[in-house]
């Protein structure tokens, strides 16, 4: 070739090259991005492509009665997944479940593991196993764990229960749930949610790109084992709860709190209707679960921290303490004779027996519930010495159970309270010494003031486990007054005109309270009654409430009975050597010759 | 006759080849398809060498007459073709013999450019006839291949046409000329630039104006360049807006976003890009690729065999195969330098370019910078017909190289 041509191409052959080079520098320095400079971040991603985490579900932990009784426990429970393909195939491999099973099947084809049916029955587990599988249809059957309630409605308020997670609230603890999570949604499984949860353990599997295992271990070192949850072991006594639910009617609503009187340990504490928990773990039911939440009944609440009623009568024994301290009386002292009723300004307030109780001491009065007594101890005590020791008795304040936080204050009213609504006028404080008027209590703050009132003005706080929180003592009270006080209670039950008989047990000395507190506009009253046992050392304090009861001596008294009998059982059994100790009753004259 | 044989060359190729097989054997582990690219890799040798010894004239006599009996075979493939979508040809009733005349009509369109431009002397090659045919050489299979569909192959058929413009003597202002509506529509399209697309297709028009006004100083080349640019920018924008149905913008759109369709169409890119990017400097180790035998990368025997080096080799590996294409280019241009004749010289520049095309097209696919095209990789991907093409475009520039003394 000429040389001149032969310059041409050398010079075109230089253009070219450089057109090459511009090219492959291109790539050259997007594979020095993606090699070099983020290799790390596609490291990650080529892991996580066959890397699957799969989660070790920690063993929830149990919950259990003082006596190892278990109230909540873990069963396995069998679910349908399908290891995810194409659209069609997986339609088709559902479609074929449907029909064995002859019910509709809902996914989302989110995972490579699609949950298709939870907690199946054995019949389903035997067709996917030996049809469906057989047929080439990627279904996996999985064992999970799923909370079982073995007692039903016997403690269900107390235990609660577990639910599903939104996806809001997996999302919003997303460390340690992932939504489909089930976690404690109410009672002891929401408050010790995080030790019963334990942590949850992590393997590995490798899989290819449709999901088929590879390598069932390939990082032995990385893998973490699940840290079981914790037991909790209650204060709860199944025993008494148990002859607590039996004794409440069962057609009446209303709660019964039984505390050891010493340290506030709740030994039974039953909210009538109850529910099965079991309905709400269960991922069959929706139905069940919907009636309930609609009852009218509300078997869902617990009445015993949640319920708030007029006390009635119980609460008298504010006002006796009060009075005792103020020196307004005595054992002895005694008022204008009760003529059944009592005229202060324009407005006549009656008492419970209608002929009147004739002239009354303090302990009669408080063994035959006498309104007019009260009444006239009231006018002199005045609103504000009454509300002090309503307020040092922990009414109108919640008491801190270990149930948080669906426990209610109750309402104790002060002066303003009743400025603020309709008006200050005396009679409010008239109805309140009784237990009446704007006054709510809930019936454990009533256990805990039963207890206090037996063991010398110690108010407990009520708990279901761990140990016994510190105990605050009612200042300013003197031995001689809670002495006082607490003869007026024996004096319920044994005493001749005592309100509270129907509650006595054999073998041990209690002492008690009836109240029959009206609840307008309906007809019928509530029934009440506290009591303590035994009377020198008081151990158990109790609380019933029988809504539309009827009279308190008559509904709620047996009920207590009941439960402190079974509590003397219960005693009886752990230490048969003070059977003997406790035999003799001690009698209302020796008791009364004390002072 | 003893033939001087371009040593280089064949190293060059045969060790591409050589690596290939071996790659083929990692991606399609447990499979024989690495035999079979051996012997493909046998047959493309044995036909490289051999072509070094026909007659120097042949190829010029027969470069028309080949190139109508490839526009003939691409027709057969859109009458007979088989396969889905239909781009072979079934040499047995059985079909277990088929070949991609694609492939061979590459070689063939590139013969029958290097005759045309050949045959005129450069001084022609501003006349529009000249430039016409040229162009209608290259279109005529490009919209045969566009039919099968088969985008990719069908653009790789004129990709060698601008190289070989501009090697038979072409000014590169007009070779701008010919482009600037190609490029009006790239810069003008609004998904690859999104918000920014009026302004860079605004800067595009004016830039270009000024410098064909600066260039040559006559104002209405510069105005009819500038309503020729600005009318296909319209069409595209008008088109993308109101002809394009839905679907076939997502696929557009998935193309420059893989992310938009993990699972689907971008699948492919996806897993590519983290194969290589996963590889890191030194690559897992040969067999040792997870996204390949775990088969989260598709394809990894014949198009995606890049991304099955990037992860087992690592950037090194990379490198060193984008190393071997470019001692490959830079040899055909030099060949093309050598040549004893306008018509040797340009096919070798066309057999360069072309390969130039498919190294970027297929390694800028897996590395995420090019749309997912069919288009293989030379010398590496499994497959005979690509195999054997080479093997014939090596043997042309052997020729070309052992030839350089004739006149």
């Amino acid at each position: 070739m000429d040389p001149e041509i032969l310059e041409d191409w050398g010079r075109r052959r230089r253009g070219l090259l450089v057109a090459v080079g511009l090219l492959f520098a291109i790539l050259f320095l997007r594979l020095f991005h993606l090699q070099i400079t983020t290799a790390a971040d596609y490291a990650k991603e080529s892991e996580d492509n066959r890397i699957e985490h799969r989660r070790v579900k920690a063993p929830r932990g149990l919950i259990l009665d003082r006596d190892g009784e278990v109230l909540a426990r873990n069963r396995a429970s069998y679910s349908i997944s399908l290891i995810r393909s194409n659209k069609e195939d997986d339609a088709r491999s559902v479609a074929a479940l449907e029909q064995a099973i002859g019910e509709p099947v809902r996914y989302h084809r989110r995972n490579a593991n699609i949950r298709l049916k939870r907690d199946v029955d054995f019949e389903t587990v035997a067709i996917v196993e030996e049809r469906l599988r057989g047929d080439g249809h990627p279904l996996n059957v999985d064992i999970e764990p799923q909370r079982d309630y073995p007692h039903g409605d016997l403690a269900a308020h107390i235990v609660g229960y577990m639910g599903e997670l939104q996806e809001d609230e997996a999302a919003a603890a997303r460390f340690r749930y992932q939504p489909g999570d089930y976690a404690g949604k109410t009672g002891l499984e929401k408050v010790y949610e995080d030790s019963l949860r334990g942590i949850d353990g992590v393997r590995y599997v490798e899989t290819d790109a449709r999901g088929r295992i590879k390598n069932e271990r390939p990082f032995p070192d990385r893998e973490r084992a699940p840290l079981p949850g914790h037991d909790l072991r209650l204060t709860l006594d199944l025993d008494i709860q148990r002859a607590a639910a039996r004794a409440m009617p069962d057609s009446l609503a209303g709660s019964v709190v039984a505390l050891d009187a010493r340290t506030g340990a709740v030994l039974a504490m039953v909210s009538q209707p109850s529910f099965d928990p079991n309905v709400f773990v269960s991922y069959r039911e929706q139905d069940p679960r919907r009636q309930l939440i609609q009852d009218g009944r509300r078997p869902l609440l617990n009445r015993a921290i949640s319920g708030e009623y007029p006390p009635g009568s119980t609460l008298k024994l504010v006002a006796a303490v009060a009075a005792l301290e103020a020196g307004i009386t005595d054992t002895l002292s005694t008022f204008a004779a009760c003529a059944g009723s009592l005229q202060v300004g324009d407005v006549v307030f009656r008492c419970n027996n209608r002929s009147g109780h004739g002239e009354l001491n303090l302990l009669d009065a408080t063994a035959s519930s006498c309104n007019i007594y009260f009444n006239h101890l009231a006018l002199i005590l005045g609103m504000e010495t009454w509300y002090e020791y309503g307020h040092r008795f922990g009414f109108g304040i919640p008491t801190g159970v270990d149930l948080d936080p669906e426990e209610r204050a109750g309402t104790l009213p002060d002066r303003q309270y009743h400025i603020e609504r309709d008006g200050w006028v005396t009679g409010h404080l008239m109805n309140l010494v009784i237990g009446q008027g704007y006054m709510l209590v809930t019936p454990l703050q009533m256990a805990r003031y039963a207890a206090a009132l037996g063991n010398g003005g110690i108010l407990v706080t009520p708990h279901f486990y761990g140990e016994a929180p510190p105990v605050h003592t009612i200042e300013g009270v003197t031995p001689e007054t809670w002495h006082i006080v607490k003869l007026g209670m024996h004096r319920v039950v044994y005493g001749n005109n005592g309100t509270g008989k129907r509650s006595r047990v054999a073998g041990i000395d209690l002492a008690g309270k009836s109240g029959t507190a009206q609840k307008p506009p309906r007809l019928n009253d509530d029934a009440w009654f506290i009591a303590f046992a035994p009377f020198d050392d008081p151990e158990i304090a109790v609380a019933v409430v029988v809504e539309d009861g009827g009279g308190g001596g008559a509904t709620a008294a047996p009920i207590a009975g009941a439960v402190i009998e079974a509590y003397l059982q219960d005693r009886l059994r752990r230490h048969p050597d003070m059977a003997a100790a406790n035999d003799s009753t001690v009698s209302e004259l020796g008791s009364e010759s004390d002072l | 006759m003893r033939r001087e044989l371009d040593l280089s060359l064949l190293v060059a190729v045969g060790m591409a080849i050589l690596f290939g097989i071996t790659m083929i054997y990692s991606a399609a582990s447990g499979s024989t398809l690495w035999r079979s690219q051996a012997i493909y890799a046998v047959v493309a040798i044995l036909l490289a060498v051999a072509t070094v010894y026909f007659p120097d004239k042949l190829f010029l006599d027969l470069a028309f007459p080949l190139y109508a009996l490839g526009l003939m075979t691409l027709l057969a493939v859109l009458a007979f073709g088989t396969g889905d979508p239909a781009r072979w040809l079934s040499l047995t009733p059985s079909g277990s013999l088929r070949v991609q005349p694609s492939e061979f009509a590459k070689i063939t369109t590139i013969m029958a450019l290097a005759r045309f431009l050949g045959d005129r002397s450069s001084d022609h090659l501003v006349s529009p006839k000249a430039i016409g045919g040229a162009v209608l050489i290259s279109m005529i299979p490009v919209a045969l291949v566009a039919r099968q569909p088969d985008l990719g192959t069908a653009v790789s058929f004129g990709a060698p046409l601008i190289p070989m413009l501009y090697w038979a003597g072409m000014r590169p202002l007009h070779i701008f000329f010919l482009i600037a509506p190609l490029l009006s529509v790239v810069f003008s399209f609004e998904p690859l630039w999104q918000d920014h697309a009026p302004i860079v297709f605004a800067l595009f028009i004016i830039v270009s104006s000024v410098v064909i006004q600066l260039l040559l100083a006559r104002l209405w080349v510069t105005l009819t360049m500038l309503a020729v640019n600005l009318s296909a920018g319209l069409v595209t924008v008008y088109l993308w807006a109101n002809f394009l149905l839905e679907y076939q913008k997502a696929r557009v759109l998935t193309l420059l976003d893989p992310e938009r369709d993990p699972l689907g169409s971008g699948w492919n890119i996806i897993q590519s890009r983290i194969a290589i990017g996963s590889g890191g400097p030194t690559g897992k180790g040969f067999l040792e690729g997870t996204q390949t035998k775990y088969e989260f990368l598709p394809a990894a025997h014949t198009d995606f065999i890049f991304s099955v080096i990037g992860e087992e080799l690592g950037f090194m590996g990379a490198v060193f195969v984008l190393s071997l294409f470019l001692s490959l280019i830079w040899r055909a241009l030099y060949i093309g330098t050598m040549a004893n004749s306008r018509f040797a010289s340009l096919l070798a520049v066309g057999l360069g370019s072309i390969l130039t095309f498919h190294v970027f097209v297929n390694v800028g696919m897996t590395i995420g910078v090019m749309p997912v095209t069919g288009l293989p990789l030379p010398f590496l991907s499994y497959g005979g017909s690509s195999l054997i093409t080479n093997g014939l475009a090596v043997g042309l520039l052997l020729h070309i190289y052992a030839h350089r003394h004739d006149y």
